[in-house]
């Protein structure tokens, strides 16, 4: 690996805002939710954006005031830049405010009757027609109200939670709560950890609650890999990708750091992924989720060999012993040897010795962030749980030895946590305000009301708050339930969950004396059973069938599972009124009934803290608006004000307060002004949070567990790592495919997706569906100019930009496939339309298409032409009694699409084949407007 | 005015192409006259990223080159301009194609020895390119837009007689060397790919890899490079020219030898070779 020069902070060199007439600070991150990063300058001329571009942290204050920290490894430094990173499509943002696809105005779908047919079934199929704001709030206040009264408050299922713009006030998902919360409550969509579902899942019945199941603390791991760690083992995920969404391109320079700072770096997964494709030492593909099978020879090596750390194994985890009679083979007669994993995985047995050998003898770290081959697909659970059970075996907390979300957690603390909350009651720094509503707690004691106003909306991600709950997975089952049925599932899958809510059985339509979270935190908890008395409580109502979904977040066909199925469930009579509020007509906004046009950050006044690990330094932004609303477009917040107004809800809905009483109440709520005056916070529209002095005293990750773990113990049942869980042991022992102990699933009731089975011989190829490179989820697939990169879309012959599909040469030529064909990925659960992209990026065997392309469907149910790869991925839960999805890691076969297929389905479906398109940013929002476009 | 020059570290380009996004956004609709006139939406890139993916599985690696105008000193571009004072070169050493003058005569995009640098607008009737952000430059801007929304510093703009020029310099090279003495550009490049061979060695009876095995390649006119299988027994000669070589691989009293490597097409991946 030659060195390479990684260039110092270079201060001093903010541009000034040439050829406008005002500039504004916007958070272009697309993570969403209460908290934002990627600070950048717009400049404004006339009312149109005419640049987006990095904020120079030094262009109204000094940088040295921000107290930068500075980390070193082998006489190599690393320092913050001056200036902002954000990615590529943060800085392209314009074109989305701008898009051929924003919703232009109001629309209700044209066979929408709320006083006649409904016409459910032709949702997704029937297009729209504009009506006015008046009609359309008339409209749904009456639904509102109708269903209230047939039926109850919990009829209506708020869909109101995943990423977005980063907006506090106008937040972009969960608005509609501030309005039904005072109307009797809501049932809830809660929001999976579906990035992360193998630790959620898994490991959190290792380490016990951690950070959303990841290692907590994480205090520090960033500079402490810096100082020890030797080897850093990068197991799926991306960090030239998946950070760019929620922090920007920090990640990167680390990354580069690291490499010339002599941190080996080895990547392990199917493609050769942004990150291993510029940062890798060495690539060691594997097939889609086989990890498990290479995480268990290894543990396997270590046992035979007696390299692991025997000594941190007998004081500090329990259940070495099944561990060790399960891969030896003693539990089923199969020793887990690298031969046996290597049939499995793909990877030879003698590099799989090396590996390990290499693991025991270095100082070894395994990265991600979040996302990649195993963590999200059909029991991620076993994975997650095994790489700590080997984290633990080299002696988990040791200083370079973590798991690491990389710059996710642990970057170094701003001041926040030591100097400027001090008076907080209760505030705990000891998790330096890791959780998503901790740094709010100031509000909450100040200014309770505003707190509601403010926290509420950003809530269906982290916590199960409505009165009836549905998990985001199981949307469907549940309206397949029909009225007169229950559906069951363990633990509702919300964020800052304990690990013993797995252990509790939910039910919809909830039922009075189901258990429910008091919501209160407890210190004394035993991560036992016991403390479900002691945090749950018996409800002492009856919930209601869901009859309307109000959907701010109409992505789930091409992020979730099963999505076609998704499209043809919401065509069910049971749901009467589907309504959406979106900026964009895109995917699930096509099968509501009436479509509301929201509009952008640029368009709004907010303020957003920046407060969250993994950019140069923190910030709070006085978002000023920047252009006036495109087309007929409200905010989130207004729009739902709209419908309150209708229904006499206004005031309890704005508490009364204009949105500069709630940007002024934040700032000053959150004792920001005692780093920088309000006054001069609106003059310079940013501050930057100043690095706190004492950064480096945070012990490093569980370092305090490592050196005393009687005195610092975990928050499992017994306080040690479980390698076999206690509390899995109890309620689950027979679970086959989350036993107590991690194991190698082939194959289970939940999930078939292995090539070993009859269904490989139709489908041979297995899918790994990477967070995607050029968009954020479902964000921005509208964006002409990232289409335009080598990985970006390819364009068919007929001119449609059709989403990439990564094959290796040797598949693409046994199949006549080359760069550039229009193919079908297929499976029983239909076919979705790709470009050939052949390349040396994917293993033979398998296939690598990004998740989130906007849909295009031509035939509903079976067939998509947008790439929306989501549609034909597995149904089924991680496992039995894991509630998260599985998408990632699945059988398909791909084959080039023939002419005559091509023009069976041009003239078979020319209505859906012939939508209007743009030709640099896709479909255009009039190719589903009937009647009204001017 | 200090004379201007690009210094782009392709080692450090992470391929995200914020450089791209940045000149699309300054240009695209914006109208900058007497500097350039809008750039066409897409199809046309005034900064190129240029993707190479190196080898093949498992040894792969991917090369990102961001590619502007290289402002040449002696820019053929003008030379082959028919109209006078079209394409003029600033004092600060941007070659700029005047958009007012330019009569669309495409002579321009004929003479530059460059890919993907001059291209031609139909809708305008001109020939546009990279014009340094001249219109930021002479208002206060220090830098591009592709240097200032590159995340990573891999693309610089300064001045000539910097010390951060002169460093960078001293240690780099020229996209195209062989066209730099005609042409006397002002983009400098580092981290430009040459050729690998690479694999991985291991002993199929123990099943084993082999470390420390001695590889001695030798290529043209005998000149030899050595190296020695690492922990996972993997060998890499890194930045070789375009040549044939011959590789020998030595351990445990065994040898393996290759020949007829031929580096100029291609990076060259051996797999997995078993040391029999």
């Amino acid at each position: 690996m030659s060195k390479k020069n990684v260039p110092k902070a270079i201060p001093g060199t903010a541009p000034p805002a040439v050829g406008a007439d005002k500039t504004v600070v916007k958070a272009v991150n697309l993570s969403g939710g209460i908290f934002g990063a990627c600070p950048a300058h717009v400049d404004v001329k006339d009312g149109k954006v005419i640049r987006i571009r990095p904020l120079h942290y030094d262009s109204k204050y000094d940088y040295e005031s921000f107290n930068p920290w500075e980390m070193e490894r082998n006489g190599v430094k690393f320092r913050p830049l001056s200036k902002s990173v954000p990615p590529p499509w943060g800085l392209a943002y314009k074109k989305r405010a701008y898009s051929p696809n924003r919703v232009p105005y109001p629309l209700k779908r044209v066979d929408w009757d709320p006083n006649g047919e409904r016409n459910t079934h032709n949702r997704g199929s029937s297009k729209f027609e504009r009506i006015s704001w008046d009609e359309a709030t008339d409209i749904i206040a009456s639904e509102i109200r109708r269903i209230h009264k047939e039926y109850g408050p919990l009829a209506i299922l708020v869909q109101g939670d995943g990423h977005s713009e980063s907006k506090l006030i106008h937040a972009p998902h969960g608005c509609s709560t501030l309005l039904l919360d005072k109307m009797g409550g809501f049932t809830q969509q809660v929001r999976n950890p579906d990035s992360w579902e193998g630790w959620y899942w898994g490991a959190k019945h290792v380490w016990g609650k951690g950070f959303i199941g990841n290692m907590a603390p994480a205090e520090n791991i960033v500079n402490d890999i810096t100082e020890n760690t030797e080897l850093l083992i990068i197991q799926g995920g991306d960090l030239e990708t998946t950070p760019w969404g929620f922090r920007g391109q920090m990640a990167s320079r680390l990354m580069f750091f690291w490499q010339e700072a002599g941190i080996e770096q080895v990547y392990i997964c199917p493609d050769l992924n942004y990150s291993a494709a510029i940062h890798a030492n060495k690539w060691i593909p594997v097939l889609p989720n086989t990890d498990a099978a290479l995480q268990l020879a290894i543990i396997y090596t270590w046992v035979t060999e007696g390299t692991y750390d025997k000594e941190y194994v007998a004081t500090h985890a329990v259940g070495m012993d099944k561990i060790e009679d399960y891969v030896l083979g003693k539990v089923d007669g199969i020793p887990k040897t690298p031969k046996w994993a290597s049939e499995k995985c793909g990877i030879p047995s003698y590099t799989i010795k090396a590996l390990a050998r290499h693991w025991a003898k270095k100082t070894t770290t395994v990265g991600h962030y979040f996302g990649g081959g195993y963590i999200r697909g059909p029991y991620a659970t076993e994975p997650a749980r095994l790489e700590v059970i080997l984290l633990g075996m080299q002696g988990l907390g040791k200083p370079g030895v973590h798991h690491a979300q990389i710059a996710y957690l642990g970057m170094p603390k701003n001041i926040t946590w030591d100097q400027l909350n001090y008076d907080i009651a209760n505030s705990d720094t000891s998790k330096g305000f890791q959780e998503y509503s901790g740094t709010f707690e100031t509000i909450k004691q100040k200014d309770p009301e505003l707190h509601e106003r403010i926290f509420n909306p950003h809530r269906g991600t982290p916590q199960a708050w409505g009165k009836q709950l549905i998990p985001k997975t199981l949307i469907e089952e549940a309206i397949k339930k029909g009225t007169d049925k229950y559906l069951e599932f363990w633990g509702t899958g919300g964020h800052e969950e304990e690990p013993i809510d797995q252990m509790i059985k939910y039910t919809y339509p909830c039922k009075k004396g189901d258990l429910r979270y008091t919501g209160e935190e407890k210190k004394d908890l035993t991560h036992n059973d016991s403390d479900i008395e002691k945090l749950y409580k018996e409800i002492d109502y009856d919930g209601t069938p869901i009859r309307m979904v109000w959907t701010d977040t109409p992505c789930r066909q091409t992020c979730w599972g099963d999505g076609f199925d998704i499209g043809m469930t919401i065509r069910d009579p049971q749901i009467e009124f589907v309504l959406a509020q979106h900026p964009w007509l895109e995917n699930d906004c096509i099968y509501a009934d009436i479509v509301l046009p929201t509009n952008t950050t640029l368009e709004v006044d907010d303020i957003m803290p920046c407060v969250r690990d993994g950019e140069h330094f923190q910030t709070v932004l006085n978002m000023r608006q920047a252009i006036p609303p495109v087309g007929d477009s409200k905010s989130d917040f207004e729009a739902v004000v709209e419908i309150s107004k209708k229904l006499g809800m206004e005031e309890e809905v704005t508490i009364g307060r204009t949105i500069d009483e709630y940007i002024e109440g934040v700032y000053k709520g959150m004792n920001f002004d005692r780093i920088v005056s309000w006054e001069e916070f609106q003059e310079k529209d940013y501050m930057v949070i100043p690095v706190s002095k004492n950064w480096k005293t945070l012990p490093a990750g569980l370092y305090e567990f490592y050196k005393d773990p009687e005195a610092n113990p975990l928050p499992t049942p017994t306080g040690k790592l479980e390698f076999c869980s206690t509390n899995l042991q109890k309620y689950f022992p027979n679970d086959e495919e989350r036993p107590p102990y991690p194991q190698w699933i082939e194959k289970g009731i939940t999930h078939d997706e292995r090539l070993s089975s009859p269904r490989a011989r139709a489908y041979p190829l297995l899918v790994v569906s990477n967070h995607p490179r050029w968009r954020v989820h479902a964000q921005a697939d509208d964006i002409p100019w990232t289409k335009e990169a080598m990985t970006g879309k390819i364009r068919g012959f007929d001119g449609y930009l059709y989403e990439p599909c990564w094959i290796n040469p040797k598949d693409a030529e046994a199949r006549g496939i080359k760069t550039g064909d229009i193919v079908k990925v297929f499976n029983e659960r239909g076919t979705v339309l790709c470009g050939a992209l052949v390349i040396e990026r994917i293993i033979p065997g398998a296939v690598s298409i990004d998740h989130g392309a906007r849909t295009d469907i031509i035939i509903p149910g079976k067939l998509d032409r947008g790439g929306a790869i989501n549609l034909i991925t597995p149904k089924g839960l991680t496992s039995r009694h894991a509630g998260g999805q599985a998408t990632t890691s699945f059988l398909v076969d791909v084959q080039r699409v023939t002419m005559e297929e091509y023009e069976k389905w041009r003239t078979g479906y020319p209505e859906a084949w012939n939508r209007q398109y743009d030709r640099a940013s896709g479909l255009k929002a009039s190719a589903w407007v009937e009647r009204g476009i001017k | 005015m200090g004379k201007k020059v690009f210094l782009v570290d392709t080692g450090i380009c992470n391929g995200c192409y914020s450089c791209h996004i940045g000149c699309k956004d300054e240009h695209v609709t914006n109208d900058w006259t007497p500097v350039a006139k809008p750039q066409p939406e897409i199809g046309q890139f005034w900064l190129k990223m240029h993707e190479k993916i190196r080898g093949s599985v498992p040894k792969v690696k991917v090369h990102y080159r961001p590619g502007m105008c290289m402002h040449c000193d002696n820019p053929t571009c003008m030379e082959a301009c028919p109209i006078d004072g079209a394409i003029y070169k600033r004092d600060d050493g941007l070659v700029i194609i005047d958009p007012e003058k330019c009569t669309g005569c495409r002579n321009c995009l004929e003479a530059c020895p460059y890919e993907d640098v001059i291209y031609f607008n139909e809708d305008l009737n001109i020939a546009q390119k990279c014009t340094g952000c001249a219109h930021l430059l002479d208002n206060g801007w220090k830098e591009t837009r592709c240097s200032d929304n590159c995340p990573t510093l891999a693309i610089r703009i300064v001045d000539e007689d910097s010390e951060e020029a002169k460093e960078f310099i001293a240690n780099a090279e020229f996209y195209k060397p062989e066209l730099a003495e005609k042409m006397k550009p002002r983009v400098y490049y580092k981290g430009l790919p040459k050729k690998f061979i690479a694999g991985t060695v291991f002993d199929p009876v123990a099943d084993e890899v082999i470390i420390g095995g001695t590889c001695t390649l030798t290529g043209a006119g005998g000149k030899k490079f050595t190296t020695a299988t690492d922990h996972f027994g993997d060998f890499w000669f890194e930045n070789l020219p375009d040549g044939v070589f011959k590789l020998e691989i030595k351990a445990d009293g065994k040898t393996k030898v290759f020949t007829d490597l031929d580096t100029a097409a291609a990076d060259i991946n051996l797999g997995d070779i078993p040391l029999t």
